[in-house]
Protein backbone atom coordinates (compact mmCIF):
# COMPACT_ATOMS: atom_id res chain seq x y z
CA UNK A 1 0.00 0.00 0.00
CA UNK A 2 1.32 3.34 -0.74
CA UNK A 3 -0.09 6.68 1.00
CA UNK A 4 -3.55 5.50 1.59
CA UNK A 5 -3.47 5.45 5.39
CA UNK A 6 -2.27 9.32 4.98
CA UNK A 7 -6.22 10.12 2.89
CA UNK A 8 -9.49 10.69 5.02
CA UNK A 9 -12.17 10.30 2.29
CA UNK A 10 -15.77 9.89 2.37
CA UNK A 11 -18.01 8.72 -0.46
CA UNK A 12 -21.12 7.16 -0.78
CA UNK A 13 -23.70 6.10 -3.68
CA UNK A 14 -27.82 4.43 -3.84
CA UNK A 15 -27.66 1.62 -6.24
CA UNK A 16 -30.92 0.13 -7.37
CA UNK A 17 -31.41 -3.25 -5.74
CA UNK A 18 -30.64 -6.03 -8.46
CA UNK A 19 -28.20 -8.29 -9.33
CA UNK A 20 -27.36 -5.92 -12.45
CA UNK A 21 -26.05 -3.04 -10.19
CA UNK A 22 -23.43 -4.99 -8.81
CA UNK A 23 -20.87 -4.32 -11.68
CA UNK A 24 -21.98 -0.56 -11.09
CA UNK A 25 -21.30 -1.28 -6.98
CA UNK A 26 -17.83 -2.84 -8.19
CA UNK A 27 -17.12 0.09 -10.33
CA UNK A 28 -17.80 2.43 -7.52
CA UNK A 29 -15.85 0.77 -5.36
CA UNK A 30 -12.52 0.77 -7.28
CA UNK A 31 -12.66 3.77 -8.48
CA UNK A 32 -12.75 5.51 -4.85
CA UNK A 33 -9.80 2.74 -3.79
CA UNK A 34 -8.20 3.77 -6.90
CA UNK A 35 -8.39 7.20 -5.06
CA UNK A 36 -7.23 6.32 -1.96
CA UNK A 37 -3.82 4.70 -3.70
CA UNK A 38 -5.07 0.97 -2.15
CA UNK A 39 -2.90 -1.24 -4.02
CA UNK A 40 -4.22 -4.08 -6.55
CA UNK A 41 -4.43 -7.15 -4.56
CA UNK A 42 -5.91 -5.55 -1.17
CA UNK A 43 -8.33 -3.44 -3.88
CA UNK A 44 -9.25 -6.83 -5.50
CA UNK A 45 -9.88 -8.86 -2.12
CA UNK A 46 -12.25 -5.58 -0.62
CA UNK A 47 -13.91 -5.24 -4.20
CA UNK A 48 -14.68 -8.72 -3.41
CA UNK A 49 -15.80 -8.38 0.48
CA UNK A 50 -18.47 -5.67 -1.29
CA UNK A 51 -19.50 -7.10 -3.89
CA UNK A 52 -20.41 -9.77 -1.73
CA UNK A 53 -22.01 -8.28 0.84
CA UNK A 54 -24.10 -6.47 -2.24
CA UNK A 55 -25.32 -9.53 -3.60
CA UNK A 56 -26.66 -10.78 -0.08
CA UNK A 57 -28.81 -7.72 0.00
CA UNK A 58 -29.89 -8.70 -3.06
CA UNK A 59 -30.20 -12.21 -2.46
CA UNK A 60 -30.98 -12.49 1.53
CA UNK A 61 -32.95 -9.45 2.18
CA UNK A 62 -35.00 -8.69 -0.81
CA UNK A 63 -34.54 -12.94 -1.91
CA UNK A 64 -34.19 -11.83 -5.54
CA UNK A 65 -37.22 -9.75 -5.22
CA UNK A 66 -36.93 -5.84 -4.65
CA UNK A 67 -39.51 -3.34 -5.95
CA UNK A 68 -38.21 -1.89 -9.27
CA UNK A 69 -37.30 1.18 -7.67
CA UNK A 70 -35.41 0.08 -4.23
CA UNK A 71 -32.23 0.91 -3.43
CA UNK A 72 -29.20 0.26 -1.03
CA UNK A 73 -26.79 2.78 -0.13
CA UNK A 74 -23.09 1.56 -0.01
CA UNK A 75 -20.60 4.29 1.85
CA UNK A 76 -16.95 4.10 1.85
CA UNK A 77 -15.01 5.86 4.47
CA UNK A 78 -11.29 5.89 5.00
CA UNK A 79 -10.19 7.59 8.43
CA UNK A 80 -7.16 7.53 10.31
CA UNK A 81 -5.69 4.26 8.49
CA UNK A 82 -8.98 2.53 9.03
CA UNK A 83 -11.43 1.53 6.45
CA UNK A 84 -15.01 1.66 7.12
CA UNK A 85 -17.71 0.15 4.59
CA UNK A 86 -21.57 0.96 5.33
CA UNK A 87 -24.48 -0.75 3.60
CA UNK A 88 -27.81 0.36 3.79
CA UNK A 89 -30.98 -1.47 2.77
CA UNK A 90 -34.70 -1.51 3.26
CA UNK A 91 -35.07 -4.98 3.09
CA UNK A 92 -36.30 -7.85 5.68
CA UNK A 93 -34.44 -7.21 8.85
CA UNK A 94 -31.57 -9.44 8.92
CA UNK A 95 -31.13 -11.73 12.05
CA UNK A 96 -27.01 -11.33 12.75
CA UNK A 97 -27.02 -14.58 14.34
CA UNK A 98 -28.30 -16.36 11.07
CA UNK A 99 -25.56 -14.91 8.89
CA UNK A 100 -23.02 -17.71 8.84
CA UNK A 101 -21.17 -19.58 6.13
CA UNK A 102 -22.48 -22.77 5.38
CA UNK A 103 -20.59 -26.65 5.30
CA UNK A 104 -19.15 -27.79 2.11
CA UNK A 105 -21.88 -30.31 1.68
CA UNK A 106 -24.44 -27.29 1.39
CA UNK A 107 -22.01 -24.40 -0.68
CA UNK A 108 -24.53 -21.80 -1.93
CA UNK A 109 -23.47 -18.22 -3.00
CA UNK A 110 -24.73 -16.59 0.15
CA UNK A 111 -22.41 -18.97 2.32
CA UNK A 112 -19.03 -18.94 0.64
CA UNK A 113 -19.85 -15.58 -0.37
CA UNK A 114 -20.34 -14.55 3.80
CA UNK A 115 -17.14 -16.72 4.43
CA UNK A 116 -15.24 -14.68 1.68
CA UNK A 117 -16.05 -11.42 3.63
CA UNK A 118 -15.24 -12.52 6.78
CA UNK A 119 -11.79 -13.65 5.62
CA UNK A 120 -11.28 -10.25 4.04
CA UNK A 121 -12.03 -7.79 6.83
CA UNK A 122 -11.31 -7.43 10.41
CA UNK A 123 -15.32 -6.90 11.50
CA UNK A 124 -18.52 -7.88 9.96
CA UNK A 125 -21.57 -5.60 12.11
CA UNK A 126 -24.96 -4.69 11.79
CA UNK A 127 -25.95 -1.77 13.60
CA UNK A 128 -29.61 -0.28 13.80
CA UNK A 129 -30.46 0.58 10.49
CA UNK A 130 -32.12 4.26 11.53
CA UNK A 131 -35.07 5.45 9.52
CA UNK A 132 -35.65 5.13 6.30
CA UNK A 133 -33.48 2.25 6.33
CA UNK A 134 -33.99 -1.07 7.75
CA UNK A 135 -30.36 -3.01 7.79
CA UNK A 136 -27.11 -1.30 8.39
CA UNK A 137 -23.92 -3.40 7.89
CA UNK A 138 -20.84 -2.27 8.35
CA UNK A 139 -17.31 -3.79 7.42
CA UNK A 140 -13.89 -2.79 8.72
CA UNK A 141 -10.46 -2.89 7.76
CA UNK A 142 -7.09 -1.43 9.66
CA UNK A 143 -5.02 -0.39 6.51
CA UNK B 1 -19.69 -12.37 -19.73
CA UNK B 2 -18.99 -14.33 -23.29
CA UNK B 3 -18.27 -17.50 -23.81
CA UNK B 4 -17.06 -20.10 -26.24
CA UNK B 5 -16.94 -23.79 -27.10
CA UNK B 6 -14.40 -25.92 -28.97
CA UNK B 7 -15.34 -29.19 -29.79
CA UNK B 8 -12.64 -31.71 -30.07
CA UNK B 9 -14.23 -35.60 -30.21
CA UNK B 10 -16.00 -35.96 -27.01
CA UNK B 11 -14.21 -33.04 -25.13
CA UNK B 12 -16.01 -29.77 -24.74
CA UNK B 13 -13.54 -26.90 -24.26
CA UNK B 14 -15.58 -24.00 -22.53
CA UNK B 15 -13.67 -20.20 -22.69
CA UNK B 16 -15.42 -17.69 -20.86
CA UNK B 17 -14.49 -14.40 -20.32
CA UNK B 18 -15.34 -11.47 -18.81
CA UNK B 19 -16.52 -10.54 -14.99
CA UNK B 20 -18.42 -13.36 -13.70
CA UNK B 21 -20.32 -12.71 -10.71
CA UNK B 22 -24.31 -13.55 -9.43
CA UNK B 23 -25.66 -11.65 -12.51
CA UNK B 24 -24.11 -14.04 -14.68
CA UNK B 25 -23.94 -17.14 -12.98
CA UNK B 26 -27.24 -18.98 -14.62
CA UNK B 27 -25.44 -17.94 -18.13
CA UNK B 28 -22.17 -19.78 -17.12
CA UNK B 29 -24.41 -22.55 -15.54
CA UNK B 30 -26.85 -22.83 -18.27
CA UNK B 31 -23.73 -22.99 -21.01
CA UNK B 32 -21.60 -25.83 -18.95
CA UNK B 33 -23.61 -28.08 -16.92
CA UNK B 34 -25.66 -29.11 -20.18
CA UNK B 35 -22.69 -30.55 -21.91
CA UNK B 36 -21.53 -32.37 -18.62
CA UNK B 37 -25.32 -33.81 -18.59
CA UNK B 38 -24.83 -35.10 -22.11
CA UNK B 39 -21.84 -36.97 -21.09
CA UNK B 40 -19.35 -34.63 -22.56
CA UNK B 41 -15.75 -34.20 -20.68
CA UNK B 42 -15.48 -30.70 -20.20
CA UNK B 43 -12.16 -28.40 -19.50
CA UNK B 44 -13.00 -24.95 -18.32
CA UNK B 45 -10.44 -21.81 -19.90
CA UNK B 46 -10.61 -18.80 -17.22
CA UNK B 47 -7.64 -17.56 -18.36
CA UNK B 48 -9.69 -14.63 -19.72
CA UNK B 49 -11.98 -14.25 -16.56
CA UNK B 50 -10.96 -10.77 -15.23
CA UNK B 51 -13.11 -11.07 -11.86
CA UNK B 52 -14.93 -14.16 -10.22
CA UNK B 53 -17.14 -14.23 -7.52
CA UNK B 54 -19.20 -16.96 -4.74
CA UNK B 55 -21.71 -17.68 -7.54
CA UNK B 56 -19.03 -18.31 -9.81
CA UNK B 57 -17.22 -20.67 -7.73
CA UNK B 58 -20.63 -22.43 -7.03
CA UNK B 59 -21.15 -22.86 -10.68
CA UNK B 60 -17.48 -24.60 -10.47
CA UNK B 61 -18.40 -26.88 -7.42
CA UNK B 62 -21.87 -28.15 -9.05
CA UNK B 63 -20.21 -28.59 -12.60
CA UNK B 64 -17.96 -30.65 -10.65
CA UNK B 65 -20.10 -32.58 -8.63
CA UNK B 66 -22.36 -33.33 -11.92
CA UNK B 67 -19.49 -34.62 -13.29
CA UNK B 68 -19.11 -37.32 -10.94
CA UNK B 69 -22.22 -38.26 -11.18
CA UNK B 70 -22.11 -38.41 -14.87
CA UNK B 71 -18.89 -40.24 -14.67
CA UNK B 72 -17.59 -37.68 -16.98
CA UNK B 73 -14.45 -35.19 -16.46
CA UNK B 74 -14.68 -31.92 -15.46
CA UNK B 75 -11.32 -29.80 -15.01
CA UNK B 76 -9.95 -26.06 -15.13
CA UNK B 77 -7.60 -26.31 -17.45
CA UNK B 78 -6.58 -22.24 -17.36
CA UNK B 79 -7.40 -20.14 -15.08
CA UNK B 80 -6.42 -15.96 -14.65
CA UNK B 81 -4.87 -14.48 -11.54
CA UNK B 82 -8.01 -12.88 -10.40
CA UNK B 83 -9.55 -16.42 -10.09
CA UNK B 84 -6.85 -18.35 -8.72
CA UNK B 85 -6.71 -15.67 -5.73
CA UNK B 86 -10.72 -16.33 -5.34
CA UNK B 87 -10.27 -20.29 -5.84
CA UNK B 88 -7.65 -19.69 -3.33
CA UNK B 89 -9.42 -18.27 -0.60
CA UNK B 90 -12.32 -20.85 -1.29
CA UNK B 91 -10.50 -23.64 -0.96
CA UNK B 92 -10.06 -23.24 2.67
CA UNK B 93 -13.00 -23.23 3.18
CA UNK B 94 -13.99 -26.30 0.91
Amino acid sequence: MGETAQLNHTEKKAFLVNSSSLKDVRIFCRDVFEKLHIEQDLKDELVLAIAEAAQNIVKHAFKNNANANELMVVQISCENKKLEIAFYDRGTPVDPKKVKHREIDNVKPGGLGTFFIQEIMDAVEFRDGNKPWINHLVLTKQL
Amino acid sequence: MTYKVEEIENKRIVHLDGEIDMDVADKSRSTILPLIEAGHEVQLNLSKVTYMDSSGISVLIESKKLSEEKKTKFELIEVSKPVEKVLAMARKFL
